[in-house]
């Protein structure tokens, strides 16, 4: 095909922020012009949310009309976020592939050229895909929550916002999900490719608590995964687990952690 | 303007820049010359501040690239065809650099008029060709209307068409008063656009000089003589000053004397010629010699290479 070009580089009137620097601000607009121009974004949100809400009503109508003896220790807030495995890795992956997609298709060399001061780059991307999952799990928290409670009404307990620790189970969990996030940006940073990355975050959040599950003390109670579904999404404390406060700090450790790590490998290392 | 100083750059135990300073002023297109590998996207990535140097630095207008306050509005790299993800359209790839330094989004249509790709902004960048990937390149490097231009060969995967207008593209933004450095390991294409060059081999400088300096150094005059006596012919040429030397097909090489003289002269002599060629070595020839040779004083001395101009050699 030919592509008409022209010699004539029109002049671009530039400095109506003169005295100023490019910084977080422009690199934060520029993160989520990124995240809302992939596909890959909408292909998360459509299946972290029909997903999410699909496995909560299957799981809360999996347990109606059940005996009087199943019901004691039953959790209808817990039961209802049940399809928060599944959005904890499609959201995860979304944000490891954030930091690795860059690498891989080279858009790494065009962000930094114009965003060079890197913790001001990433700290875009964690604060921009912070906020982003942040509302993301609000939204699918409260949303397994009533779609559970509607479900379960037809036969079995249901909770109310208004119940003890329901509430703060909500609100967490939804958390939950943003410091996951925040953890996979941070092994992405570290990683820098997306299969590895991949296989990283998958192990930590949902295999090696798999494998763990039957080691003497009960390790995988300390992975995320465990963290969500028996600590943070729990109203009815579950045995053995961690509290649900000492597990979300745990979470946001890791997470911090991984940020951190994260943060200075990007900084040392050539792009 | 770019003024590298003593710039240095290991990878593992490979040295890929070796205390390279040279300078690059604004008005002129100033020619990145060496060969595949010899440290040419290393430095201008050490430039960007994308590696950072185990010796040495990179100023771009007296700053360090981390210290620009706009860089993409002081400086515009094309570094490789592929620096954009390939689910985002060109248009938004575009945007997203163009919040990073506040610039417009009507700047992003008018860069991509520019280099013609208005009618596909819109499409996955991923489906671009690799000349439309590198014209995409262009329009990232102009977004910001910078004074400093770094162009990573530009014209690999262009058409002719496009070869011709990314050449006066880049002269035009040098007669703008940018300044401009291309990178190409081909002599032949810098020799058309670049008016100063800086020789790299094996990371370390050779030259620095201008283009017409470089050339008119590889033009020794050669003159190829077809002649039925050529032993007569060599001692006559040899009487007069010039110095010749027989081929493996018997015609003979003469150089210190330009063919009108050797035609006088054969006339003087009454000595028979059936051709007399001028013959040009090729820049690319001159190009070889000149950074084979580096590699060769390297192993031994590499301090006579070091920043001789050409013109002395």
């Amino acid at each position: 095909m030919t592509l008409a070009t022209t010699l004539d580089v029109p002049r671009h009137s530039a400095g109506h922020r003169a005295g100023h620097r490019a910084g977080l601000r422009d690199a934060m607009g520029a993160e989520w012009q990124k995240l809302v121009t992939l596909r890959s974004t909408k292909w998360a949100l459509l299946i972290a949310l029909v997903g999410t809400v699909l496995v909560s009503f299957l799981s809360t109508n999996g347990v109606r009309h059940q005996s009087a003896n199943f019901y004691k220790n039953f959790d209808p807030t817990n039961t209802s976020l049940a399809g928060f495995a599944l959005a904890s890795l499609v959201i995860g992956i979304l944000a490891v592939l954030s930091m690795t997609g860059e690498y891989g298709s080279g858009t790494i060399r065009s962000s930094l050229a114009a965003t060079p001061r890197r913790s001001v780059l990433f700290g875009a991307k964690a604060v921009v895909l912070g906020i982003f999952t942040l509302i993301l799990g609000m939204v699918l928290s409260f949303l397994s929550f009533f779609v559970g409670q509607a479900v379960l009404s037809g036969g079995a307990p249901t909770a109310t916002l208004g119940d003890p620790g329901v509430l703060r189970a909500l609100v967490e969990s939804g958390a939950f999900l943003a410091l996951l996030a925040l953890f996979g940006l941070g092994i992405g940073a570290i990683i820098r490719h997306s299969a590895g990355s991949i296989a990283v975050f998958v192990g930590c959040t949902l295999l090696v608590p798999l494998i763990l599950h039957n080691v003497t003390g009960n390790p995988s109670r300390f992975m995320p995964v465990m963290l969500l579904g028996n600590s943070v999404g729990a109203v009815v404390p579950v045995f053995g687990a961690l509290s649900s406060t000492a597990a979300f700090l745990l979470m946001a450790l890791y997470a911090a952690i991984a940020l951190a790590v994260g943060a200075a490998f990007l900084n040392r290392r050539d792009a | 303007m770019i003024v590298t100083d003593g710039l240095t750059k290991h990878y593992g135990k490979t040295l890929a820049v070796d205390d390279l300073s040279f300078t690059v002023t604004p008005g002129v297109v100033t020619g990145f010359l060496g060969p595949n590998g010899s440290g040419k996207s290393t430095t201008m990535r050490m430039i960007l501040g994308l590696d950072v140097p185990d010796g040495g630095r990179a100023l771009v207008n007296g700053l360090l690239y981390h210290e620009l306050r706009w860089p993409l509005r002081e400086v515009g790299a094309l570094l490789d065809a592929k620096a954009f993800h390939p689910g985002r359209s060109a248009r938004n790839h575009l945007r997203c650099l163009a919040r990073t330094n506040d610039i417009s989004a009507g700047r992003v249509d008018e860069v991509l008029d520019v280099v013609g790709l208005t009618a596909v902004a819109d499409r996955r960048a991923g489906k671009f060709s690799l000349g439309m990937g590198q014209r995409l390149g262009i329009a990232s490097a102009l977004l910001g209307d910078p004074g400093v231009l770094l162009f990573d060969e530009p014209v690999n995967g262009l058409d002719p068409e496009g070869i011709r207008w990314v050449r006066h593209l880049l002269r035009r933004l040098a007669a703008e008063g940018r300044t401009v450095l291309v990178s190409s390991h081909l002599i032949n294409e810098m020799a058309l656009t670049a008016e100063r060059l800086v020789v790299i081999g094996r990371g370390t400088l050779i030259a620095e000089t201008s283009v017409n300096a470089f050339t008119a150094q590889s033009r020794s005059d050669v003159v190829r003589v077809v002649t039925p006596s050529p032993q007569r012919f060599v001692s006559a040429l040899t009487r007069a000053g010039a110095r010749p030397s027989v081929d493996d097909d018997g015609s003979i090489v003469v150089t210190g004397m330009c063919s009108a003289d050797i035609g006088d002269l054969a006339a003087r002599t009454s000595l028979t010629v059936h051709e007399l060629t001028p013959m040009r070595a090729s820049l690319e020839d001159a190009f070889m010699e000149l950074t084979g040779d580096s590699v060769e004083y390297r192993s031994s001395d590499p301090a006579p290479l070091r920043g001789a101009p050409v013109a002395s050699r």
